[in-house]
């Protein structure tokens, strides 16, 4: 572990103490990562900056149009929450697929976008949700979309000391299926996963966001596939078409994980099975 | 008067008593290797190749030397003793002198004084290195033209077995069939990595804590590279967690390096393994090749076989040479046929040296046997479980090698009590929405302890000391590594004394109070400590039972829990002590236990391999995705033959463990070099079974008693892994036709071969 790991309890207590610390630092908030990392000698730091108790990154709260989550927050309560069941259906339902119980209790959604992993499940959610990122430095706030703070595998657009301070998704009822296939029964990092945030009524599509992991450089948005669903009915034909198209709309590779013909043929079977599940 | 050592019914043999180092294991009392101090301890790091094969220039720490708490370097040049691991072919240094062969290999040693410290130096040495041309295949290696890096031919050992004409057979069987079989590596994944604290004194000698199934292999390393004489080194086990084979033979390296830096500072000096160089240097299951052919005539009756196998033992041969004879005593599985030809070899790789693990060279072979039984009976058109029951042995039968199974063989039983219990003959393959269920069936047979190969090691002692408050200490040579053996063995002991469960105490083992009793491994220590505290006890009983008669005034007592009766009189086992201590008795005893002998012969491939064997039957019923190809194994009905059962209920979690192990070995675990390069040294990337995978257990003991057994046990400890892989491979193709001979059977090949082949499904 790092020579340093400095605690802090509020953005203001962080921003002023900045100045003083260590240049080579990483921001700590569950750990999950960055302490695998730090084991398989992938990453070492001369200083960690605990985050995980500042209290504005760990509230979820709600306004008439947004909720907001805070990234601090740990992936096991958002798996309890009810603001979060009842306007973030995507997440709720990522939850009990994301890794295992314990590394649940320590996980952070903040951790998980800043990691930039091809396969991060809590991406896939917000990303289908259509959440904003809110990030902040030095006070100063910006919001932009999840997915345009990623760049490449375990690569962010984070400037040096922005903060991920948390996600606003927009209240809309809609319905939500999140799917993985892992390599055993639980507890697994993805070989494809998607998620597919759908207001249908009667079959036909009124609007849809399809998103996917594991199968692109970051999570992935099925544009062509969204686009091809929305405003159809949920006919056997246009599942099948859709089910064509994002197989090719993905990218994905091989690797010790999966196959890259594997990974692509599976798109389609879990959006086939995504959408008879939310229908 | 003779004390007779009464039959049944039994105090303490055959209960489930509760595990007796369960409570300060679950409470977190018992103290492991990491959890040990000594003061002016000093903390070593192993400086790694990274490459498959170097030759090494220069190591400089020039820059390590800045680092707070730095203490020094260790290399090869430190070593007093020998640089040669004293380990079967001996063909390992302790640390590489001019040439590294494999990534992870440990080049030198840093220490500090902090283990952070010696981590950060360990980063900071430079290697002047020549990367050398490496070889990673084994079928390439044992090419005439490949790269040479052990012998002529890079094949570390090669053994023939040869009983009758099998190509001749061969070719007049009415069936034959040929199948070629892959298996990957396994990794032990025992909670705890490696570790081991050498501690030096005053007068030159050293007092090894290893986390260790073999202690006394820890010795013969330790001495050899200090050039210390036996009694000069002491090797305590510490609680170890977990060793699936892991903790044979890799401890002594790691104890070995622990006691080079020790002799060198004058110094205690701990050596604890990350997780990530655990995977890169410590032992694997061995990767395999096979080809294996059967014949069969028109009746159904196997008349030939035929097999080459190969293991992939990585850059040194460690134990290569003896889990490879295991795997060919056992390579035609457990049939009777009068023409078989085995050919199997050990060769040379430049990757991590595989050596001990479950079943021990076994499973990939019985993988790729019954895999191809099943397959025979698909071709010949008869139920497979039916037609294993025609050619199966039986008492009478003789294995490949010519033994004769002249006691305990409860194989048919138990293949007919999974029948049964699995409504093999109902069941045939179902259909659920998007999923397909189907049963496999494989069978297979386990030599119990060391066999022929082994037989110089196979002998154990036990040293038994009864206090004057009929406390009763025990020192033995085998080690408890989770398996159970403290509670079986304690059992044991309090059943032969008739003593209060409670009073016994086995100790951890202490190379110096007990003789060398060989290795814990090849589920030997039931039989063989059981059997050398037996004989410890003996004359222990005889004087505690003549005591205890005179004390009731009877030459007739009877005896039971701890008491003594003669009527309505009743006299405690602490009681009976006390007054043998007055009458001045003997209340110590050693017992020495060796396993007898066996005939087999390398020269011809014939005699006896081992003194007894064990026996299991599974059928795995396995739910198949037909869009992902994910497979779930829904339930494995089990039964086993594995003599008496001493504690029936740590032999149930012995079954429970070893369906699991072999099941993600079978499905998942998948190891993957590129390269010369270990891809996935980790947990996050090297899926391993958790508790969501266990499927449901139906497990059935028939127990025929082995004479020469403790209470005619015999042992179980790694035959429920072995044949679980080919019966979820027999499932697999029943249920899609599909004949996967690839281990692990990952979806992403099923849906490849899907793809390419018909598929189908047979429905009821």
């Amino acid at each position: 572990m790092p020579e340093v790991i400095e605690k802090f309890y509020s953005l203001k207590e962080l921003w002023k103490k900045l100045p003083k610390l260590p240049v080579d630092r990483k921001y700590l908030a569950g750990g999950t990562d960055l302490i695998v990392g730090y084991n398989l000698g992938i990453s070492s730091n001369e200083c960690y900056l605990d985050i995980s108790d500042i209290r504005e990154l760990n509230l979820v709260r709600e306004n008439k149009k947004q909720v907001f989550i805070g990234a601090g927050v740990k992936l096991a309560e958002l798996g309890k929450n009810s603001l979060i069941k009842r306007w973030v259906p995507a997440l709720y339902d990522c939850v009990p697929h994301f890794a295992s119980s314990s590394l649940r209790n320590m996980a952070t959604l903040g951790g998980n976008l800043a990691n930039a992993s091809p396969s991060a499940d809590g991406v896939c959610a917000l990303a289908a949700s259509r959440a904003w990122v809110l990030l902040n430095l030095y006070g100063k706030r910006e919001s932009k979309p999840v997915l345009s703070v990623l760049k490449g595998p375990k690569k962010n657009a984070l400037k040096k000391d922005q903060i991920i301070e948390g996600f606003i998704v927009p209240k809309k009822r809609h319905k939500a299926v999140f799917l993985k296939l892992i390599s055993r029964a639980k507890f697994g990092i993805g070989k494809v996963g998607i998620c597919v945030c759908a207001d249908i009524e009667k079959k036909f599509v009124k609007d849809i966001n399809v998103v996917l992991s594991s199968v692109a450089p970051t999570v992935f948005e099925a544009k062509k596939t969204s686009s091809i669903l929305k405003y159809s009915y949920l006919t056997a034909k246009i599942v099948e078409k859709a089910s064509e198209t994002i197989r090719t709309e993905v990218s994905p590779i091989s690797d010790i994980r999966s196959a890259q013909d594997y990974r692509r043929e599976m798109c389609g079977v879990l959006l086939e099975r995504a959408l008879r599940y939310i229908a | 008067m003779k004390i007779e050592m009464k039959k049944t019914p039994f105090s303490f043999v055959g209960k489930s008593v509760r595990r007796v180092d369960a409570l300060d294991k679950a409470a977190g009392i018992s103290k492991y290797g990491s959890d040990l101090s000594f003061p002016n301890m000093l903390y070593a790091c192993a400086f790694r190749s990274l490459k498959p094969r170097i030759k090494i220039k220069n190591l400089s720490d020039e820059k390590a030397k800045k680092i707070r708490g730095y203490v020094g370097l260790i290399t090869c040049k430190d070593i007093r003793g020998k640089n040669r691991w004293p380990l079967v072919m001996e063909d390992y240094p302790f640390l590489p002198e001019r040439e590294s062969r494999f990534a992870g290999e440990t080049i030198a040693l840093v220490l500090a004084k902090d283990r952070k410290a010696a981590k950060k130096a360990a980063s900071m040495l430079k290697l002047e290195h020549e990367e050398l041309p490496f070889v990673d295949d084994p079928l390439k290696s044992m090419e005439k033209g490949s790269v040479k890096i052990f012998g002529r031919n890079n094949v570390f050992s090669k053994y023939v077995i040869k009983k009758g004409e099998a190509l001749k057979s061969l070719e007049r069987c009415k069936y034959k069939i040929k199948g070629e079989f892959e298996t990957n590596y396994q990794v032990h994944s025992y909670l705890e990595t490696q570790v081991a604290t050498a501690v030096p004194a005053s007068d030159g000698s050293m007092t090894i804590y290893s986390s260790t199934q073999c202690p006394f292999y820890v010795l013969d390393a330790v001495c050899a590279v200090t050039g210390l004489s036996n009694h000069r080194v002491k090797v305590i086990q510490t609680v170890t967690g977990g060793g699936f084979g892991g903790k044979e033979d890799m401890p002594a390296l790691v104890a070995a390096h622990a006691a080079i830096c020790a002799q060198k500072t004058g110094k205690p000096v701990r050596l604890s393994y990350e997780r990530k160089e655990d995977f890169m240097s410590m032992s694997k299951r061995h990767p395999s090749y096979s080809s294996v052919m059967y014949g069969a005539d028109e009746s159904g009756r196997i008349r030939a076989c035929v097999i080459k196998y190969v293991l992939d033992s990585g850059a040194y041969s460690t134990l290569s040479p003896i889990v490879l004879w295991r795997g060919s005593v056992h390579a035609a599985g457990p049939y009777d046929i009068e023409n078989v030809l085995i050919e199997t070899y050990a060769v040379a790789t430049n990757k991590v040296p595989c050596g001990a693990f479950r079943g021990f060279g076994q499973p990939q072979i019985c993988f790729a046997q019954e895999s191809l039984i099943d397959d025979l009976a698909d071709k010949i058109g008869m139920d497979p479980v039916e037609f294993r029951l025609k050619n199966i042995i039986r008492k009478g039968s003789r294995t490949v090698t010519g033994q004769k199974i002249d006691e305990s063989c409860g194989l048919s039983e138990i293949v007919n009590i999974v029948r049964k219990k699995s409504a093999w003959d109902r069941f045939g393959v179902k259909r659920e929405g998007e999923k397909i269920i189907a049963l496999g069936f494989a069978n297979t047979y386990y030599g119990v302890g060391l066999g022929a190969k082994g037989r110089f090691l196979d002998r154990a002692g036990a040293y038994i000391n009864i206090y004057k408050d009929g406390s009763v200490s025990v020192n033995v040579g085998n080690t408890e590594m989770g398996q159970g053996a403290l509670t079986v063995l304690t059992q044991i002991c309090a059943e032969t004394l008739n003593c209060p469960l409670e009073n016994v105490h086995i100790h951890e083992v202490d190379t110096s109070k007990v003789p060398d009793s060989g290795p814990t491994v090849a589920s030997r220590t039931t039989i063989m400590s059981g059997n050398a505290i037996m004989e410890a006890a003996r004359p222990l009983r005889e004087r505690i039972f003549k005591t205890a008669m005179e004390i009731l005034g009877s030459d007739k007592v009877s005896a039971s829990g701890g008491f003594f009766f003669v009527g309505k009189k009743r006299i405690s086992f602490a009681q009976v002590v006390k007054e043998c201590w007055a009458r001045r008795l003997k209340m110590s005893e050693q017992g020495w236990y060796t396993a007898p002998k066996t005939s087999f012969s390398e020269k011809n491939g014939k005699g006896d391999s081992y003194v007894v064997y064990s026996y299991s039957a599974n059928a795995a019923l396995v739910e198949i995705d037909i869009k992902t190809f994910e497979m779930k194994i829904r339930k494995v009905f089990a039964a086993y033959d594995v003599g008496k059962l001493i504690n029936p209920r740590l032999a149930l979690a012995q079954a429970h463990g070893g369906i699991l192990q072999g099941a993600g070995w079978a499905l998942f675990e998948n190891l993957v070099y590129k390269d010369g390069i270990m891809l996935n040294p980790g947990f996050a990337d090297y899926a391993l079974a958790t508790s969501a995978d266990m499927p449901e257990y139906a497990v059935s003991f028939v127990e025929k008693e082995y004479t020469d057994g403790p209470y005619n046990a015999k042992g179980i400890g790694e035959l429920p892994l072995i044949a679980v892989a080919p019966a979820v491979r027999n499932a697999v193709k029943n249920a899609l036709g599909l004949r996967l001979n690839k281990i692990p059977m990952l979806p992403e090949n099923v849906w490849s071969m899907s793809k390419n082949k018909k598929c189908f499904c047979r429905e009821n």
